[in-house]
This record gives structure tokens, sequence and C-alpha cells, in this order.
């Protein structure tokens, strides 16, 4: 029902931290009773809503609540907060629209005025101040899904319009002849060090997370083996995505060819033709490929299926009873809706060691290149002739 | 003519009405209870089974290939009477024809069902693999279940042409339109359906044999993933097995139909010969089975010989002990050793019956365990047992087939009117 909050004699505070806004409390009494005798309370007072109570008195009146200064914080803040005029000065740009761009920026914040008023009076000035920087970008406020102004108004705007996901993925295609992500024209490869790997799965978190996979779909998985007998044990990890082989038994078995490999390496799954067979689940010997069953997080996360990755680049919208991928086998697809948009998969951008390497394998000069071709990599399952494009440091 | 009308007499369905009522009424209750299960089926989609990722094929993909073998091994006992022209075979031959028409429709429901996407079964015939055995295998159902009817067609023509001859009105379209409106009896008619069943039935018989069924063996063969399946000799046994459980499916529903529906007795030497055939299965698909295992064990490849434990000290260990080895090889020769038995009508049938069980769990023996042991070291172990819903489901398409099999057994003139051997 609440917290316990603190006591004064003969009270007990409760606290109960709903609904937002506002703080209920429970005041107790206890009357004096002989010592060791059961404790009897009363309730003094039905809910009491205390309004602000934090703002109201700093917090210091609260007993149990540690005073932390507040005004010594907030003179701390403001202390180190960069005085905008000097900082601007230091740029070419005028300071006084940026200035007022700034302040006006949080009037938005806080409601004062309206995205499409401040984007009106500023658009003209900003596109004049900033020239053509500002017509080639996208305007954060204008963007699929979460775009916070009106389409009027976005129409009307004289910079890039366009979501930030799509004028990303134009940018990314630009060589910029290093082998990066992003270039173009690459064979995505991926380089695993397994000295480096702490075995924290955390690739496997972010995997499900970015791709929204139901239960019983993880793309990627740790593999934890342990050798040896106490006290002399080793104990290796090996992460294991699709291993995007060059010659997949996955595709060889499809019956209806809804799984092929792509110009740059990644083998692909067309949801739309999948039937569901699972042949190629039975074919992977790297156990890569999972069947989507249906289930879902809803138990755990409300409206858990309403959010879907955009695997391969199309975006499905929510998850929905027979509707694929549901009836269809999934599995890693290196982000591939992440690479062209210029990103690493999510697995390589959140390893806590930086043990997963993502580029182009046809590149001799990327990274990814040389540590594959270093006499530490060997591959999953060399023997099976798939020639995975996952490649693992020793 | 008229001497001849007076010799066919046509008088197809059960002999004894109560039996009749019994029979559909079991088959009612089998199919009703599929009825639900695919229900449950349908709305719950996969998760109503005990599949998992790591192993995706159960108890349909075991009945689907179980089915195709029974219908392979009933078409090459069919074979035998009209391409070999084997003495006395003929009184089987359409039944062994359209045993095989209903358990390769049977086989497909299992493959319909096993779909994740039940309503793109027509792609395969859109898209296709030339790699993939799976998309050759569509195929290859299509053709043989076309060939099966064209065989059938040519075998029972003459049969269909004198029924509609003898009866009138719906009747008589019905097997004038079965005929596909060809009533000529004359021997040269004869002759001619005669010939093309030949030639379809050489067709078929590598169809069956290589594609069919030694293709369905192969597209378990090919999977390199799973050592235990992954070997030139696993077709071959895929053959033989379906050649047994054939056979002995052949000579089960033999007597049956001419005990129950004909109201005949049984031939003792046609029975003696199927009784032979069956042990000559027996013995090559104990001995190839045997070989196999020995490599596997013999090469120490630690995933087969921890996939042969599973099979024969696992949980499962029972459907390997007593219904692989003892249905389907053990108890049946204990029962085809005896010149007499072999004689035997109701010997034969519970021979039949041993046989036909036990491969049921040669099927899941083959699908289930090498899923099992995990494909990579550090992933998890796969377990598997069916839930209701697969059982129930398994039980209806059964039902299904069986109800099929009746209602044709019940129409159809499946011996031929002249007795045995064409005349």
């Amino acid at each position: 029902m609440g917290y316990l909050f603190g006591s004064h004699p003969g009270q007990t505070v409760l606290v109960s931290p709903f609904p937002p806004g506002s703080v209920y409390v429970y005041v107790y009494e206890f009357p004096d009773q002989p010592a060791g005798a059961a404790p009897t309370a009363r309730r003094r007072d039905d809910w009491q809503r205390v309004v602000a109570m934090s703002t109201a008195d700093d917090g210091d009146t609260l007993p149990g609540i540690p005073n932390v200064g507040k005004a010594d914080l907030d003179a701390m803040v403001e202390n180190e907060r960069p005085d905008p005029r000097e900082e601007l000065a230091d740029v070419e740009a005028d300071t006084d629209l940026g200035v007022s761009m700034a302040e006006d920026a949080q009037s938005v914040a806080r409601g004062e005025i309206s995205g499409d008023e401040y984007w009106e009076k500023y658009d003209e000035a900003a596109a004049e101040e900033f020239g053509d920087a500002y017509r080639e970008t996208p305007n954060p406020a204008v963007d699929a899904g979460d775009q916070t102004v009106s389409t009027e108004t976005a129409e009307s705007l004289s910079c890039a319009v366009g979501s930030m996901d799509t004028v990303s993925t134009e940018t990314a295609q630009v060589d910029d002849g290093e082998g990066g992500i992003g270039t173009g024209g690459e064979k995505w490869g991926m380089v695993i060090d397994l000295q480096k790997c702490v075995g924290c799965d955390s690739c496997t978190v972010a995997c499900k997370s970015e791709n929204r996979t139901p239960p019983g779909v993880s793309y990627n998985v740790v593999m934890e083996e342990e050798h040896g007998e106490f006290p002399n044990v080793t104990r290796t990890n090996v992460p294991r995505p699709c291993m995007q082989c060059d010659n997949p038994p996955c595709v060889q078995v499809c019956p209806v060819s809804a799984t092929y490999k792509m110009d740059d390496g990644v083998v692909n799954i067309d949801y739309d033709r999948c039937i569901g067979c699972r042949y190629c689940n039975i074919a992977c010997p790297y156990g890569a490929r999972y069947f989507d069953f249906g289930e879902n997080y809803d138990d755990e996360v409300e409206g858990a299926g309403e959010i879907t990755s955009p695997e391969y680049g199309v975006d499905r919208g929510s998850r929905e009873e027979g509707k694929s991928p549901i009836g269809n086998i999934r599995k890693c697809s290196f982000c591939t809706h992440r690479l062209e948009r210029g990103e690493e998969p999510a697995c390589v951008e959140t390893c806590v060691g930086d043990a997963r390497n993502m580029g182009d394998l046809e590149n001799p000069d990327s990274d990814v290149a040389q540590m594959a071709d270093s006499s530490r990599a060997f591959q999953l399952k060399e023997d099976e002739g798939t020639d995975p494009n996952v490649y693992y440091l020793k | 003519m008229s001497t001849q009308r007076s010799r066919f007499e046509f008088d197809p369905g059960f002999e004894d009405d109560r039996l009749r009522v019994a029979w559909y009424a079991v088959v009612g209750v089998l199919v009703a209870v599929g009825a639900y299960a695919t229900y449950l089926r349908l709305t719950g989609g996969m998760a109503s089974t005990n599949l998992t990722s790591i192993v995706p094929w159960g108890a349909w993909v075991a009945f689907y290939i179980y089915f195709v073998g029974l219908s392979a091994g009933a078409f090459l006992v069919s074979t035998m009477a009209n391409v070999f022209e084997v003495e006395g075979m003929h009184r089987i031959d359409r039944e062994a024809l359209f045993a095989a028409i209903i358990s390769m429709a049977v086989a497909l429901l299992f493959v319909w069902i096993d779909l994740g996407r039940m309503d793109r079964m027509y792609f395969p015939f859109i898209w296709r693999q030339l790699t993939s055995a799976l998309s050759w295998e569509v195929h290859a159902y299509v053709a043989y279940i076309g060939i099966l009817v064209t065989e059938l067609y040519f075998s029972m023509r003459i049969d269909l042409a004198r029924v509609a001859e003898r009866t009138s009105g719906l009747r008589e379209r019905f097997y004038a339109a079965l005929a596909l409106g060809r009533l000529d009896t004359s021997e040269e008619s004869q002759a001619f359906d005669q010939r093309w069943l030949k030639r379809a039935g050489i067709v078929g018989i590598p169809l069956a044999i290589f594609m069919v069924h030694g293709g369905t063996g192969v597209l378990f063969a090919v999977s390199k993933a799973r050592p235990y399946w992954n070997s030139g000799l696993f077709p071959v046994i895929f053959v033989v097995s379906a050649l047994l459980s054939g056979t002995a499916l052949v000579m089960m529903i033999y007597v049956l139909r001419t005990r129950l529906f004909d109201g005949d007795s049984v031939d003792p030497d046609l029975l003696d010969r199927l009784a032979q055939l069956l042990i000559g299965f027996i013995i090559v698909d104990a001995a190839l089975t045997a070989i196999e295992t020995f490599i596997a064990i013999a090469s120490l490849h630690p995933h087969e010989i921890e996939t042969w434990q599973v099979i024969m000290y696992g949980p499962m260990s029972w459907s390997f002990w007593w219904f692989m080895i003892g249905f389907s090889w053990v108890f049946p020769m204990v029962l085809l050793s005896k010149r007499s038995w072999r004689r035997t009508p109701s010997v034969m049938v519970l021979a039949g019956l041993s046989v036909v069980i036990g491969i049921i769990a040669v099927r899941f023996n083959i699908v289930v365990p090498a899923q099992v042991m995990p494909v990579m070291e550090g992933l998890p172990h796969g377990s598997y047992f069916p839930t209701l819903v697969e059982w129930g489901t398994s039980v209806g398409m059964i039902g299904v087939g069986l109800l099929l099999y009746t209602l044709g057994a019940e129409t159809l003139p499946l011996t031929p009117l002249s007795g045995g051997d064409h005349e």
C-alpha cells in the first residue's frame, strides 16, 4: 500500500507514491501502551493529499529524508552553466539569433508556444543565416512517426523535409574510401575477439531489444563452454550470431527461395514468401535460425508487440496474429536496417569489451579484413564448407 | 455379354450392416477429435505444439514420412501385379493402388498442417529452389499422385464400365464419369488399358523409389548439420522400410476387405506370398539398419554416438526397443515363421498391424533423436513429446484417411469383378 516513511513518537507515516503529481500520506497513531504488548494502531486521518510537499519545505521537514541542500545544488549548476552569449560569440553564426532560438526552444519545451509557431518564426532567418547547410539538413521536428510539427508547417520549411532515418540512410551511402560502415558495395563481415569477450551477454540483450524478437527467438546467443576440472578450469564464451555463410545450407534447402544471399553478404529472409516449413532450421549447422511461434512479451511489457524492428529494411507495423513474421523463420540479419543508415549492428555497438567488429571484408584495408586474415582468426565448423562471414579471434 | 453379366457380381461395402455403423462411428469419433484439435491448431498457431526452434520437426513430420512410406510401399506391391506380372497378385492390384493414393493424401495433409503459414501451401509451385530436396519432393508427390490415379484408372476402368452398364440413373452416371466415358468392355479396350497400366507403372517405379520415398530420405540425408541423417545408406533404408510397411498394410487390408466387404475366403497362396515378401523386407530392413548403426558407432563421431545413446537409452528408448525392434521386426517375424500361420488370415492381420504400428516408431526415431543433440556444443539440448493437439490432429488426419478409404471401398470395384488375375 505504501512505503514506511518515518515515524514520530507514537506516529507512523506511510507515504503512497501514486498518483503522479501528488503524494498521499497515511498517518497512524500509536497510543501509549506497555512495553512488549502487540502494537495497535488507529488511522488518524483518511488519505491526506499533500501537494508538492517537497517544494513547499525543501524536504527538510520530512522525516527520514536527508537534506541534500537543493539550493546549493541549483547554485552549482548555475555556476557551471556557460554563458550563452560567450559561447555563441566563438562561432560565425549570429549570436542574437542563436540566443533567441534557444530561449524560444525552451518555451516550446515548456509548452508555452507550439513547434509550428517556433519553426514558422525562425525558418526564414535560419535559412538566411545557415544557407545550404540548413536547407540540406533534416529537421529533427520532422520525423516519420514522431513528428512534432504539423504537416503543413513541415512542408513549408525550407530545410530538407524527410525523416532522420531516410536522410541518414541517403547520406550513409557515401564512399569514404576507408571501408567503413556506409560506404556502399560492402561485403559485410564480423570479427569477434574471444580474448575480449567477457561473457556478459549484453550483445544478446541489445539484439533482442533492437530487433524486438519474441520469446524463444534470439538472433544472438553466447555459448559458454567450460573445460577442465577444478581448479584447472578454463571458460570460453563464444557469441553466436548468424554466420551469413558464403555457402549457406539454409539457402540450399529452402523450397521456395524465401531465403537467399544478398550482394552485401547478408543472408536475407523474405517474410512474405516463407511458408514456415522449418527445413532451414534443420539444415543450419549453427542453430542460428529460430521459428516465430507467435509468442509475445505481453505479460512482461504492456503493448510489447506494438513496436517492431524494420528488419531487412521493411517496416511491418505492429505484431499481429497470423501476420508475418509470425509463422516464419527468423534470424540475425547483421542489423541490415542499421547498416543501411550507417550504423553498426546493435551487438557490435553495445559490446562492453569492444570484442565485436563490423566492416567490409572485401576491403583489404578495413579492420575486419585484416583481423580475419590474422593467424588468430578462425571460423566455426570450417570443415562444413559453409565459409561463414563471421570470424573469431582465438 | 449376357453370360458375362451374370458372372460378375458387384456388391461392394460391408457385408454386415452393424459392423458398418460401428466402423463409421469409430471413424467419426476420430475425425471429430481431429476437427477440434485442428481448430485449436488453427487458432493457437504453432504454439499449440511442443515444437521449438531446437526441435522444429516433430510428430507431423514423422507421420508425413510414415504415410509417404506406406504409399510408396503399397504402390511397389501393386507393380508386382501390373508391371512384373507376378502370378496371383492381380487380386490386390487396385487395393494397393487405392491405399497408396489415400496414404499420399494423408501425407500431404500432415505436410500442410505442419507449415507455419498454412495459407501459403501453394507457394512451392510458384517459387522453386533447384538445390532444395523439398522443392523437388513436392513436385514428385504431385507427379506420383498423378501416376497412381492414372494406374488405378486403367486397372479399374473396365470394371467401372461393367458396373455402369448394369446400373441406371445417378449411379450409372457416377460410374460412367469415373470411367471417363470409356464404357467399352471389349477385349481390345482391356488390352489397351493393360498396356497403359504397365507403362504408367514403369514410370511410377523409379518415381516412387528414387523421387518419392528415396527423395524423402534424401531430404533428411542432405542435412550435414545432423550427422545421424547425413549418410548415403539412409535413403536406402527409407525405401526398404517403406516396402516393409506398405507390404504389411496391403496384406492387412487384403484380408480385412476380402472378409468384411467381399465376404470371400482369403486366398492362402496369395497370403503366403505376401507374407514371404514381408519376411524378406524385415530381414533387409533390420540388416541395413544394423549396418547403418554400426558405421555410425564405429565412426566414434561424438554426435553420432550420443544420438544413438539417446535412441537406445534415452527417455524415449521404449519406442526403439518395443515398437521399432519389437513390433516392426521381432514380433511379426515370429508370426511369419510358420507356414501354417502364414496361411492363416487372422495371424497375418496381426503381423501386418504390428508392422504398420511399429514403423510409426521407426519414423519418430528418425525425426526426433537427431534434433535432441545440439548442433554445436554450448547450445541447449532439445526434448520433445507431442502435445494433445498434435496427437489429436494426427488422429483426425488418419481418420480422414480411413474415411476416404472406406468410402472408396464401399463404392469402387477394388476387387476385380472377374475374380482374380486379369482374364
